[in-house]
């Protein structure tokens, strides 16, 4: 059975705005944003948002519910998604792989083909939505693997189908440009200027222990049960080799300094992970003031 | 004079005080959501027993009794609720995922209460899978004590338990974590569903830095900024007080007049009420929607001892002079001073020409109290 982590990133938009507010900010980066449902709150309340992350499926979720202001998935397009669509071929083994280890055989079949029918989609907007609501079904068979009595059985394209549905209510424009863009972190801060930076450096080796409901959907997306985000995306998560103490402190020192263009720096950690980020702070910036809401979730907001 | 009965400095009378504006806040919060009256009490006490549940430790009850109680707070001032604003349904919609974080940065600024309050205001919406609301939070990003404040309103908004029961187990591992849905049918199971009141835990409230008073005035002032009439009942406290003084009224009077002033708005809270300001103060068309007001905004305060008798000044604004007004058809001194000259003083403060209060002499108004109304409002003038 896999685990599933119980520390994850939390990430609170409607604080990130109250900050961003106090500082008069209109627009923000955000390099590492990973799932951008934070950066869907700040879009929903006028500020310029611009992602950046290395993984494919994230960057394809914001193509859906960041860069989109108007396309939705209607209901005959979502029943394009979840179900075998008559005369078509499918790679239904695509993900055979996992079964009987993660999935059963009738879900992996029903990743194959979700795989192919997303693949399909005529927009980047729809297929950014449709990813994340079969990612959200993708959870919460995981979830049910590990709390089977607890948990009802529905059927998958009835959840995917919901799940799907449901994207259509984070669809809003702000008559902002918004962006993704899937690249490191020193290419999203040098391709777009705004007034804040929003960093959550990654911890050290952040990919050896990705959750498993990250890094297999990334190779759901990739077509690939066999894919490690480890192997392919190692090297460049800070935009230098940060695999020990020194060369990881050297990499987000680096990326501070290359941060001059933006008035406002925030930096996310916890506790545990706070004294090793302050100093570099500290170090880049003028003045720091902590906000630490809970031990898991703490801002360094700098200003020079 | 002080706003509620002097207590002679005694801590256990300041917090006894807080505790019912507090009460206040979130009945206030329930009425503007539309939600039934003790809705917020009944949400705090079924996250207190899921907590006890789990064996919680008892500042993570205090905490969920808190943050059930002052749920809606947010409400209060939101735009798909405030009236006056007429939204598209999804705009509105969008509008109040805004409610928890606003209710969060209200309850953040009353430092009486546990710090933790304001979070779990903040993510009593957010479900496990990430499509709840502000944030968006996911798994165990959500804090458990605001999953059994989700839980909690489920169970209360169901009209029966049993379906209630069925909805939180399709929901398990959706908008509920696998684990709090669990503690919910232990619950369940040990209850029958069926939930008691849980009481103020007034031990928890840090004491001697929140104002019971200055809290009142500026729930007092988001009523009337929800309600579209930003600073009403200041003003009509001052025309009041100054009309009891011309009157020779006792302290009594006073003091239910300074209360009274403060809760009357509330009734017009609910979005299915239309707001006084929307009809002529003398006309009889608005009679009904005047009484209905009273009674609404009467009934969420009396059940607060610190409000004294004001509810029952409240709920008698509606009445006339000759008998014929709403809800018993009071006559004449029948009807407490303090309902006669607020009735007076609120529809002097919408009146376009002041003078026209004289047409209502002996119909609607007493002649001595409106003589003191316009001797008042001249002398402030």
């Amino acid at each position: 059975m896999i685990e599933l982590q119980e520390r994850t990133r939390r990430i609170s938009p409607s604080r990130l705005h109250e900050i961003l507010l106090a500082h008069d900010c209109k627009s923000l980066v955000d390099p590492f944003m990973g799932l951008p449902t934070h950066l869907n709150y700040l879009k929903r309340h006028g500020i310029a948002v611009h992602g950046g992350d290395l993984l494919e499926w994230f960057v394809r979720v914001g193509e859906g519910i960041i860069a989109n202001d108007l396309t939705f998935l209607r209901d005959s397009e979502v029943a394009e998604i979840v179900e075998m669509l008559p005369g078509r071929i499918y790679s239904q083994e695509l993900f055979k792989a996992w079964e009987g280890v993660f999935f059963s055989e009738e879900q992996c079949v029903y990743l194959g083909v979700w795989h192919d029918n997303v693949r399909n989609l005529r927009s980047d907007q729809q297929t950014g939505l449709a990813i994340l609501g079969l990612w959200r079904t993708f959870c919460y068979w995981l979830q049910k693997m590990q709390c089977s009595d607890d948990m009802q059985d529905i059927a998958p394209s009835e959840l995917a189908w919901s799940y799907i549905r449901q994207t259509e209510q984070w669809v809003i424009g702000n008559m902002r440009r918004n962006t993704v863009r899937r690249g490191d972190v020193l290419a999203t801060m040098g391709a777009q200027s705004a007034d804040a930076l929003f960093l959550s450096p990654p911890p050290r080796n952040s990919f050896r222990s990705a959750d498993a409901r990250i890094w297999m959907w990334e190779a759901w997306w990739q077509g690939n049960p066999y894919f490690a985000i480890e192997h392919a995306y190692r090297d460049s998560l800070l935009g230098a080799r940060a695999s020990d103490a020194p060369s990881y402190s050297r990499a987000v020192s680096s990326i501070l300094s290359s941060a001059d263009q933006f008035p406002l720096v925030i930096v996310q950690t916890t506790e545990q992970r706070l004294h090793d980020i302050e100093p570099l702070v500290r170090s880049a910036r003028r003045h720091v003031e902590i906000r630490a809401p809970h031990p898991y979730e703490i801002y360094l907001v700098a200003t020079n | 004079m002080t706003l509620f009965q002097d207590a002679s400095g005694d801590p256990r009378a300041a917090t006894a005080k807080l505790a019912d504006v507090l009460s206040w806040y979130g009945a206030l919060g329930d009425a503007a959501a539309g939600n039934p009256p003790g809705f917020c009490v009944r949400k705090a006490s079924i996250a207190v027993a899921l907590c006890e549940i789990v064996s919680a430790p008892a500042e993570e009850s205090h905490v969920a009794f808190f943050s059930g109680l002052l749920h809606a707070v947010g409400t209060l001032g939101n735009a798909a609720y405030r009236k006056g604003s007429d939204l598209p349904e999804r705009v509105a919609r969008i509008e109040s995922w805004d409610i928890p974080a606003e209710g969060a940065r209200i309850v953040a600024t009353i430092a009486a209460l546990p710090a933790q309050s304001a979070d779990l205001v903040r993510w009593q919406s957010e479900c496990w899978d990430g499509t709840g609301y502000p944030d968006q939070l996911r798994w165990h990003g959500i804090p458990r004590t605001a999953q059994f404040l989700a839980l909690a309103d489920t169970f209360a908004r169901a009209g029966d338990p049993e379906e209630a029961l069925g909805a939180i187990g399709l929901q398990s591992g959706r908008a509920f974590g696998p684990d709090a849905a669990r503690a919910f049918v232990t619950w369940f199971h040990s209850t029958g569903g069926e939930d008691t009141a849980q009481p103020f835990p007034r031990d928890a409230l840090l004491p001697g830095v929140t104002s019971a008073e200055k809290l009142f005035d500026e729930i007092s002032d988001r009523v009337d900024e929800h309600n579209g009439v930003s600073g009403r009942w200041r003003r009509v406290e001052r025309l009041s007080l100054a009309t009891a003084d011309a009157l020779k009224t006792d302290d009594d009077t006073r003091r239910q007049i300074e209360i009274a002033s403060r809760i009357f708005g509330a009734g017009e809270l609910a979005s299915s009420m239309i707001e006084d300001s929307r009809f002529d103060p003398l006309a009889r068309l608005g009679i009904d929607d005047r009484a209905k007001h009273a009674a609404l905004a009467a009934s969420l305060a009396s059940r607060l001892e610190s409000m004294g008798d004001a509810p029952a000044a409240v709920a008698s604004r509606g009445e006339w002079y000759d008998g014929t007004g709403k809800p018993r058809g009071l006559t004449q001194k029948s009807i407490p001073m303090a309902a006669r000259i607020l009735s007076a003083t609120i529809a002097y403060d919408k009146l376009d020409r002041a003078e026209r209060l004289d047409t209502a002499v002996g119909t609607q108004f007493g002649p001595h109290v409106v003589r003191a109304v316009f001797e008042a409002a001249k002398a402030k003038a």
